[in-house]
């Protein structure tokens, strides 16, 4: 090969670099724990959990106020009326180690009822479940352009039983990796 | 036309034998010292964000291979939009060898140009200032969380694939660039609070590229210069196959 034609190769390198500097941050920030719902049919011979969606649920957070002296509304609302859904993502309080939700359902379950062979249909509304969920909060540095975020590990979840029949921990590391958390199950 | 060729290839024959009796290639050719000007230029555009100054020695071995020793001193000192400040300063060293990919030309009035292919390893021990960076909840409220990490420390190390050209601008005094694939080698923890900037290596993240500029002069020893072989009078010293 000629020198020539060795240094246009080595020049044709240059195509496509650029300096440009982007600043902006790239990485998920959010840092939301994620529950799931589930409804269990049990028969004689078969169990069979499957997503469990609702004709409609709204969940507000619930903080304590200190002058009052009981927990009123935040004030936003996380999810208002919210159609279909059967999964639900709830941010955890960075700064303190108690989150509490309010959770209120809209839903029916069809049974099958063996003696009369048709389905029965309950129908639940407005039923209102408290969650309240004790957690750790540790600092996660991500970049200088994203900075720090507040990642989570839950230690337990407590649940009034109006509505959920029992909750479980599936993972309790609660972070910008979306992964479920906890199983609510009806 | 044959007369011609004929002649013209005995004189090549020729020229091949001088060359081939007089000079065999030393091992050791001399010691190039280089300065990199692109890095300075970079330093004065980013207006004082980022710097850094560099500076290399090569040893030439049989025109061939070039054992190559190169140091520097950078830093950054950088404020993001959300006011989190970055700062570091520190030296670095870099060690390699060139492969040159073209044949030296034997005689001595020729234009020594040189492509160069390498292999660096950087390494660069520095520490590192991060301030201002915020913690706030959205949803729930409650005070801003501000943190300082002050005086980290850190080591890391690099490989780098290097191309380049030199060409002998004068006697002794060699112009040309190299550019620069950098790979970082380090890895991090998940959640470390990692420096934003890394001397000689650039801004942090798995592949950097890089490019020098470089002006160099070439120490000779006394001896050497002496073993020149000077073309004789009316002797051809280029050929070329027509």
């Amino acid at each position: 090969m000629k020198k020539t034609q060795y240094i246009i190769l080595i020049l044709s390198l240059f195509v496509g670099f650029s300096c440009a500097v982007d600043e902006s941050c790239r990485t998920n920030r959010s840092v939301l724990m994620d529950l799931g719902m589930y409804h269990v049919t049990k028969t004689d011979t078969s169990k069979v959990t499957a997503s469990f969606s609702f004709d409609s649920l709204t969940v507000r957070g619930l903080k304590y106020d200190n002058t009052a002296n009981k927990y009123v509304y935040t004030d936003s609302i996380l999810y208002n009326n919210e159609k279909s859904i059967s999964k639900i993502n709830l941010p955890l309080h960075s700064f303190e180690s108690t989150s509490v939700f309010e959770v209120t359902f809209n839903g029916k379950t069809i049974k099958a009822n063996v003696v009369t062979n048709k389905n029965d249909t309950t129908v639940y509304v407005n039923k209102k479940d408290t969650l309240i969920v004790t957690h750790q909060n540790t600092d996660k540095y991500l970049s200088l352009e994203c900075g720090s975020i507040k990642i989570h590990s839950v230690d337990t979840i407590l649940t009034t039983k109006n509505f959920i029949d029992s909750i479980r921990i599936v993972n309790r590391k609660v972070n910008n990796i979306n992964v479920e958390n906890i199983k609510i199950y009806k | 036309m044959l007369m011609v060729y004929s002649v013209q290839a005995q004189k090549i024959k020729i020229q091949k034998k001088i060359a081939s009796d007089s000079i065999a290639i030393p091992l050791f050719n001399g010691i190039i010292v280089e300065g990199d000007v692109a890095s300075v230029a970079s330093s004065v555009l980013s207006n004082g964000g980022t710097y850094s100054y560099e500076g290399a020695v090569k040893i030439d071995l049989k025109h061939k291979f070039y054992p190559t020793f190169e140091f520097g001193y950078a830093g950054a000192d950088k404020l993001t939009v959300d006011n989190v400040g970055f700062n570091t300063n520190g030296a670095f060293w870099r060690g390699g060898i060139d492969i040159n990919m073209l044949k030296q030309k034997k005689a001595a009035n020729a234009i020594n140009s040189m492509l160069l292919l390498g292999l660096r390893l950087g390494v660069s021990s520095f520490n590192y200032n991060i301030s201002n960076v915020t913690i706030t909840d959205e949803y729930w409220g409650g005070s801003v969380q501000a943190m300082n990490y002050n005086n980290l420390s850190t080591t890391k190390v690099w490989l780098e694939l290097t191309a380049g050209i030199r060409v002998e601008v004068f006697k002794n005094i060699y112009m040309g660039w190299t550019i620069r694939n950098k790979n970082l080698l380090t890895s991090t923890a998940d959640g470390a609070v990692t420096p934003w900037y890394i001397p000689g290596f650039g801004t942090n993240k798995s592949s950097n590229l890089g490019l020098n500029y470089t002006i160099g002069y070439k120490f000779q020893l006394p001896s050497k210069r002496k073993n020149v072989v000077k073309p004789q009078t009316g002797e051809v010293t280029t050929a070329k196959k027509k």
